[in-house]
């Protein structure tokens, strides 16, 4: 496992469409509600969450917190893989695939 | 009523850059901490350069109306590193609560009248405080560098700024280098490599010209404009605001008029707050209790917030989760507290304190990012810190 690198390119994790969100929620092995929290407690409860999944499965959060779109993807970019759907109305859900 | 417009102008400007580039100090200081990640870093970096660049011109010219330079000690240290604890718990600093105040959080409306409930404290136990702590904790007069040795304000600039980024571009430097020998650790071409400052430079230098080519790269402007921003793009638009401000009112502050909204919702409820020694001659300077053009201003941050936020699709009512209150509670009244005892919060620090390079600004910043450090490692105690 390589440990973040101080001066990578935070790429901003790809975005989902409407449909293939909804589809992918159905395949969620874990799915945690974090409406109404701050960070950094999401980051730490995906950091958690994703030591105890297998290798591919899926880890969805669904968060009201804008800032959680970027800064929990990059929290765990060494173990999961993550996209972003946006509702348009300040809801998103974050999928993270396990590696 | 030219200078309330101004505030106004400036208020919406910077709240919808607060929003759209997530200028959160918690954000840009806890996440380099925990998991190194730099994006909101680099724009408190690349805001705090470029401001002092441009104030350090408006000041040699004379367009100006005047530095904010408190007495330097440890009061700095010891506030700073209360309001670093209390922001980090809290979730977001002072110009993060703002602009998540105006975004929806329930949570960040709790924080603003935690804090000021902190600052109230804080004014009943100043006389106390006064003789107990600022004086003997005071070491001496406030100054900033820029009128403290005989070269022009420019030169001052240009220097700090030029051996910052050398040290910046030396840690980068090294960071790299590491990053190599594990990869392939082969004596030779470490030997032949070029220093950490140069290797380093070159990826700042890199790192610049992506970050500009990123932006020909925009084909739907509207909708780029909608998703967030870089905070380097924030960056670059809050100093051209800084300066406006800087040139007409002052440097940019938070805390400060927050703590005189304090006294003046107090005073129409009917408490005498011109009376207490703090407001009435520290704050109000004897001038009374009333809105003044900097309180506009930070009202206005909430409202800029608010509009960039509905316009991108972020804006929400969110009701906090009931375990998240004891972190607006806590966090909020040790931001008052914390910023008082300081004085100054993080935009009025390291901000606005370190682009106008005020002494005790410094000191007070190492305070503030030192607490962020401690409470980061509390709130990740369970999964560990990158750093």
């Amino acid at each position: 496992m390589s440990t973040p690198e101080w001066e990578d390119v935070v790429e901003m994790p790809d975005e989902l469409d409407d449909g293939t969100a909804e589809a992918l929620a159905e395949e969620a092995d874990e799915f945690q509600n974090m409406k109404g929290e701050m960070c950094p407690y999401p980051q730490v409860e995906a950091k958690k969450a994703l030591s105890s999944l297998d290798h591919g499965d899926l880890l969805v959060q669904e968060t009201d917190h804008v800032p959680s779109t970027e800064n929990v993807p990059k929290a765990v970019e060494d173990e999961a893989d993550a996209k972003v759907w946006r509702s348009g109305d300040g809801l998103y859900r974050i999928f993270l695939h396990k590696r | 009523m030219s200078t309330l417009l101004i505030a106004a102008a400036v208020g919406i400007a910077l709240g919808i850059l607060f929003q759209k580039g997530r200028f959160c100090f918690v954000h840009a200081f806890r996440d380099l901490f925990a998991f190194k990640d730099t994006r909101v870093t680099k724009g408190v970096i690349a805001a705090t350069g470029l401001t002092m660049f441009f104030w350090s011109v408006a000041y040699a010219l004379g367009y100006y109306q005047g530095f904010w330079t408190p007495g330097w000690g440890l009061t700095g240290l010891i506030g700073g590193f209360i309001f670093g604890i209390g922001m980090t718990y809290a979730g977001g600093c002072a110009s993060g609560t703002l602009y998540r105040a105006g975004q929806g959080y329930l949570h960040f409306w709790l924080v603003l009248v935690s804090m000021g409930v902190g600052y109230a404290v804080f004014t009943v136990a100043f006389p106390t405080l006064q003789s107990l702590y600022f004086d003997p904790l005071t070491f001496g007069t406030g100054f900033t560098l820029f009128d403290s040795t005989p070269l022009p304000a420019p030169v001052v600039a240009v220097l700090f700024i030029a051996g910052f980024l050398a040290v910046y571009a030396t840690v980068l430097g090294r960071e790299g280098k590491g990053r190599e020998k594990t990869k392939t650790p082969d004596a030779a071409s470490v030997a032949l490599a070029p220093s950490a400052t140069v290797s380093g430079l070159r990826s700042l230098y890199d790192g610049t010209v992506e970050y500009l080519r990123g932006f020909t790269e925009i084909d739907d402007l509207r909708s780029a404009a909608k998703r967030p921003w870089d905070p380097r793009t924030a960056a670059l638009g809050i100093t051209v605001v800084a300066v406006v401000w800087f040139t007409q009112v002052s440097i940019v502050g938070v805390t400060g008029p927050e703590s005189r909204w304090t006294a003046y919702l107090l005073q129409t409820v009917g408490i005498d707050s011109g009376s207490y020694e703090y407001w009435g001659s520290v704050l109000f300077a004897g001038d009374g209790v009333s809105i003044t053009v900097d309180m506009v201003m930070i009202g206005f941050v909430i409202v800029g917030a608010f509009l960039a936020a509905f316009w991108s699709g972020d804006f929400r009512l969110r009701v906090p989760k009931r375990e998240r209150l004891p972190n607006a509670v806590g966090g909020g009244f040790l931001m008052g507290v914390g910023s008082r005892l300081a004085p100054g919060c993080n935009i009025g620090n390291i901000y606005s304190g370190i682009a106008e390079l005020s002494v005790h600004s410094f000191i007070a910043a190492a305070g503030i990012i030192a607490g962020v450090y401690v409470m980061t490692h509390w709130l990740y105690r369970d999964v560990g810190c990158a750093i």
